[in-house]
Order: structure tokens, then sequence, then C-alpha cells
């Protein structure tokens, strides 16, 4: 059993059995009066019905006393225990998070080196001839990068616990800057498939880093390729809102579907159970955007209900005035 | 005679299809699902495969609960587990739901192709006429050989696939002491995994099973350091 259940399983324990001598007690105290009476008469001493009014007065006393008193340290036991179980049950949310992140792991590690091993060892004993030898080469090279780009994401989140975000701010045209990284995320597999749309309300110049904006719109189109459904459609959008230049990633797929929104962007969090996963991963790509995003003085949020339907994320960016850009 | 039907069940693409090509270029038919549920779907209809090769961690359903499933429902086609989750504890897991052995991700081509043929090759001595004949009567207990079913005092309890081969195994040298890693070889093939251990743990269950008092066992004997011995 998880060492964590086992702990709230005892403090379970605990209460039930204070509850359970505190009802024998409870029955005790206020039976006292008859039982001393009961005694007393069997040692053949009679009492007078004004002493042994007097003494069921007493008990009655006793027993608010006690009641009050028994109902007062059950409350701080309570409280307590209280306290104890929903810092288990954080507790135990973390030892699942964990189970899930190093299944995630596990599997986006091995299951590309198994591949590209299987393809390299067909090719070494002269399995794969021709159009065949020539796939089994592409596909191991797309296993490789796919290693490659966890090991990239894995390093850059350590380094963002670590010593922080490396960003160098400067004022960016944000379009053109958008519609440059749209063109390259066009041709990748990974994010190829989907039909990817740039739209601006007007030139947009903000204060950020380059690499870290190309780092946040990889992360967000691969993600929303990653749920979007089969044929996936994938909106970038820009505008100006306020002090803030605001770029929006949406798609037409079928939302969170339960998961917590306040939760997206912590490091290593993914919906559901891994061993009935569904998507790729290992719950990166939104941590490390929204950390982006604040290091160049921004900060991403998720729209779980966008107009027309689907996901989005924004990240709000702070704009730059044209005569200030230079 | 037609090639053996394997089902490869494995939700990534890549080594889906180079599995599958590197069974076809050793002669079986092959056919490979993507998802859970799907997977469930196939194997319970006829024709059963020879063999599946079982991904665990697989969108729909996971590969144990379908392991557990097909066997509660008396499936018996064998099942070699692949999977990136190859912790001693997933092992275990596996192996105690039915499955027949477990390779961890990365691994060999030849070492696939090597267990792929020893799985078929228990499963054809299984399949094949046994000197022991179809049952085995152990006082008040008759195991259906291929049905897998005990039948103790009237009341029919399922025995598991790896149960009823140990006891098959024992039945066809009767009086005679068959060591564990004959049992070992014969029931879960070449290599030494599971260990002999485990063979002890299949025995402490099969004689709670079928002898009157499992604590001086009246039929299955232990050959210390050895192996067992069964008298019928």
């Amino acid at each position: 059993m998880d060492p964590s259940r086992r702990k709230l399983y005892s403090y379970v324990a605990v209460v039930a059995l204070y509850l359970l001598v505190f009802g024998w007690w409870l029955f005790f105290f206020a039976h006292q009066s008859e039982f001393l009476l009961r005694r007393v008469a069997d040692r053949g001493v009679t009492v007078s019905p004004e002493v042994a009014e007097a003494l069921r007065t007493a008990t009655d006393e006793n027993m608010r006393m006690f009641v009050f008193e028994g109902a007062f340290l059950g409350l701080l036991l309570l409280g307590s225990v209280l306290l104890v179980v929903r810092s288990l049950q954080k507790e135990l949310s973390v030892h699942r998070q964990e189970r899930n992140f190093l299944s995630a792991v596990t599997h986006e590690f091995k299951s590309p080196i198994a591949s590209a091993k299987l393809y390299v060892e067909s090719l070494q004993l002269g399995r794969a001839e021709g159009e065949k030898r020539e796939r089994y080469l592409k596909h191991a090279h797309q296993d490789l990068d796919r290693l490659q780009k966890m090991v990239e994401s894995l390093l850059a989140s350590a380094r963002m616990t670590t010593t922080g975000p490396d960003v160098q701010v400067r004022p960016l045209d944000l379009v053109a800057e958008t519609r440059e990284i749209a063109a390259e995320l066009a041709h990748d597999p990974q994010t190829a498939t989907a039909a990817l749309e740039v739209s601006a309300q007007g030139a947009l110049l903000a204060r950020a880093d380059s690499a870290a904006l190309r780092t946040i719109l990889r992360n967000l189109v691969s993600n929303a390729v990653k749920y979007a459904g089969p044929a996936p459609r994938v909106a970038i959008e820009l505008r100006r809102d306020g002090r803030h230049a605001v770029l929006r990633v949406r798609d037409w797929g079928p939302g969170l579907k339960g998961a917590d929104p306040r939760r997206i962007f912590d490091a290593f969090v993914r919906g559901g159970d891994e061993n009935v996963r569904t998507r790729p991963g290992v719950g990166l790509g939104l941590y490390l955007v929204s950390e982006l995003a604040r290091a160049q003085g921004g900060e991403a949020r998720a729209l779980t209900q966008p107009e027309g339907g689907g996901f989005a994320i924004e990240v709000a960016l702070p704009a730059v005035e044209k005569e200030h850009a230079k | 005679m037609s090639a053996e039907k394997l089902v490869v069940v494995e939700d990534e693409e890549h080594l889906a299809e180079v599995i599958s090509d590197n069974l076809e270029l050793e002669g079986y038919a092959v056919e490979v699902v993507t998802d859970g549920l799907a997977a469930l779907a196939r194997l319970r209809r006829e024709p059963a495969p020879a063999l599946v090769l079982l991904d665990v961690m697989l969108p729909g359903m996971d590969g144990f609960t379908i392991c557990d499933t097909l066997r509660k429902e008396g499936r018996n086609m064998p099942i070699l587990f692949l999977t990136a989750r190859s912790a001693a504890d997933d092992r275990v897991r596996g192996l105690e739901l039915g499955g027949d052995d477990f390779l961890g991700k990365p691994f060999d081509l030849r070492e696939l192709m090597l267990r792929v043929r020893a799985i078929l090759k228990r499963s054809t001595w299984y399949a094949g006429p046994s000197p022991a004949g179809d049952m085995l009567t152990l006082g008040n207990a008759r195991v259906n050989f291929k049905s897998f079913v005990a039948n103790i005092d009237g009341r029919e309890i399922q025995l598991s696939e790896k149960e009823t081969m140990i006891l098959r195994c024992l039945a066809e040298k009767p009086g005679e002491v068959i060591a564990r890693t004959e049992i070992l070889d014969r029931v879960w093939g070449y290599d030494a995994f599971p260990t002999e251990r485990t063979i002890d743990n299949f025995i402490v269950r099969l004689r709670r099973l079928l002898e009157p008092d499992p604590q001086s066992p009246r039929y299955i004997h232990t050959v210390r350091g050895t192996g067992y011995r069964l008298t019928p």
C-alpha cells in the first residue's frame, strides 16, 4: 500500500478510536449517578430522595462540563486531523504526479530509443533494402529528433529552476517574427500536419526575446496539434490589448476535457493516467511557455472556452510604441 | 501450411512498423492494432492469434487490463508484454495477470525473435497430444488440461494457464522428479525469468487447491534442491 495512503488510514483509525472512547465516556458519565446509587444500595445503605436528587444534579453538572471539554478537545483533534488529511491528500497527489511523470518520461525516452535501435539493427542484419532502407533511415532520424527535443525540454526546465530563464529582451516586430516562425513550423514534421493560420490587427511591437518567442510558439503550436484531432486547424492571432501585445494560439479540438486549468502551466502536469496515455509528451511545454512569458515581463493564460469552441492560450508581452522602438 | 497469425498491439507507429516488418520476414502473418480498446475487441474475435505482443501504456485501455480481461474470459492465447515499464514490479504484475513473458524496451531484435519462437514452441507443446491425456485425477480433484478447469469436490475452479501447464508438465512423468529448470523451460521458455522461486509460488497455490492437507502434501512433493514429483 502507498505509504501516504497508509498514513491517511491510520489517522482515520485514530479519529474513529477517539470517537469510540469519547462515546463510552459520555455514556458512563451520563449514567454515573445511577451507577453510584446502585452500588450504595447494593451495600445495604439507603439514600434519601434528596441526596439522590442532589447526586443526579451534581452528575448532570459534571456531564455538561465534560461534554463542553470533550467537545472542545474533539474539535481540536478533528481540526488537526483535517489538516493532516489535507496535507496527506496533497502528498498523495504529488506522488501520483511523480509516478505519472516517471511513466511519461520512461515512455517518451524508451520508445524512440527502442524503435531507432530496431531500425538500425534491421539495417545491420540486412533486413531492409531499397525503399524500405530509406524509410528506416528516415524514421530512425525522426526518433533521434524526438529524443533530442525531449532532452532539450528537460534541460531547459532544469535551467529554469536553477538559474532562471536566460532572456535578452529588445523591441521586436512581433508580426514579422511570428510569421517567420510559423513558416518554419509548417515544415517541421511535428507540426506540419496542421493548417496553420497567422492573423494580426496591424503592426505590433513587443519587448521580447527572439529565441524565447520561438520556444513559446513552437510549444504552443505543437501542443495544439497534439490535442486538436486528426486534421488540426491552428490559428495564431496577434492583437494589441492596452499596454500588452497579445499572442493567442488556438485550436478547435475538444479543449481541456476536465483537466484543471489552474495547473496546466505547472511542470510535469499531464491529465489522466499514463497507462492509458493518448498523447506524447512529459508535461513541460506549457510550463516553459509560462516561465518564458514571465521572464519577458508578460504572462500566459488559458482560455478554456474561447468563442467558437476549442481551446486557446494567450501570451501577453509588454507592448512597445513605435516611436520607442529604436 | 498457413503462416501463424500474430497480433502486435503497439501505439508507437515506428515501433509497430519495425516489429511487424521483422516478424513478417520470419514468416508470420502480422496484424497491428494501435489502441487498447480496439485490441481487446480484436482479441475477443475468432480466430485467436497464435501470440499477442502487447504494449502496456496504450490509449483507451492499458495492456495489463487487456490481459487481465482476456484471462478472466478464459481466453488463453499466449501474451508477450513489450513495454518501456520494465521494473521488477511491472514484470511481476504482468506475469501474475497471465502474461507469458515480458520484454523491456529497448530490446534486441534477435532477442525478440527468440522469445517469440520460444513462446510459440511452448504453446505448440501444450496444444499437442500429451502422454498424460487431457485429464488428471488427484483424489477428489479432476483437472481438465484443455479447459483449465479443476473440479474439486463438485466445485469448478478456473486455473491459470501457467498452473495447468505446470501440472501437465508434472503429470507427463508421474512418480519422476521434474527439475525446476525443466519446468521453467517447458512452461516459461528458454530464459531464467521468472526465477525458480516463482515456480514455488505456483506450487503453493496448486497445493492449496488440490491437496487435502497442503502442509503435508499427498500428490505434489518437493524434492529438496531439485524440483517436484507428482504421485497421482
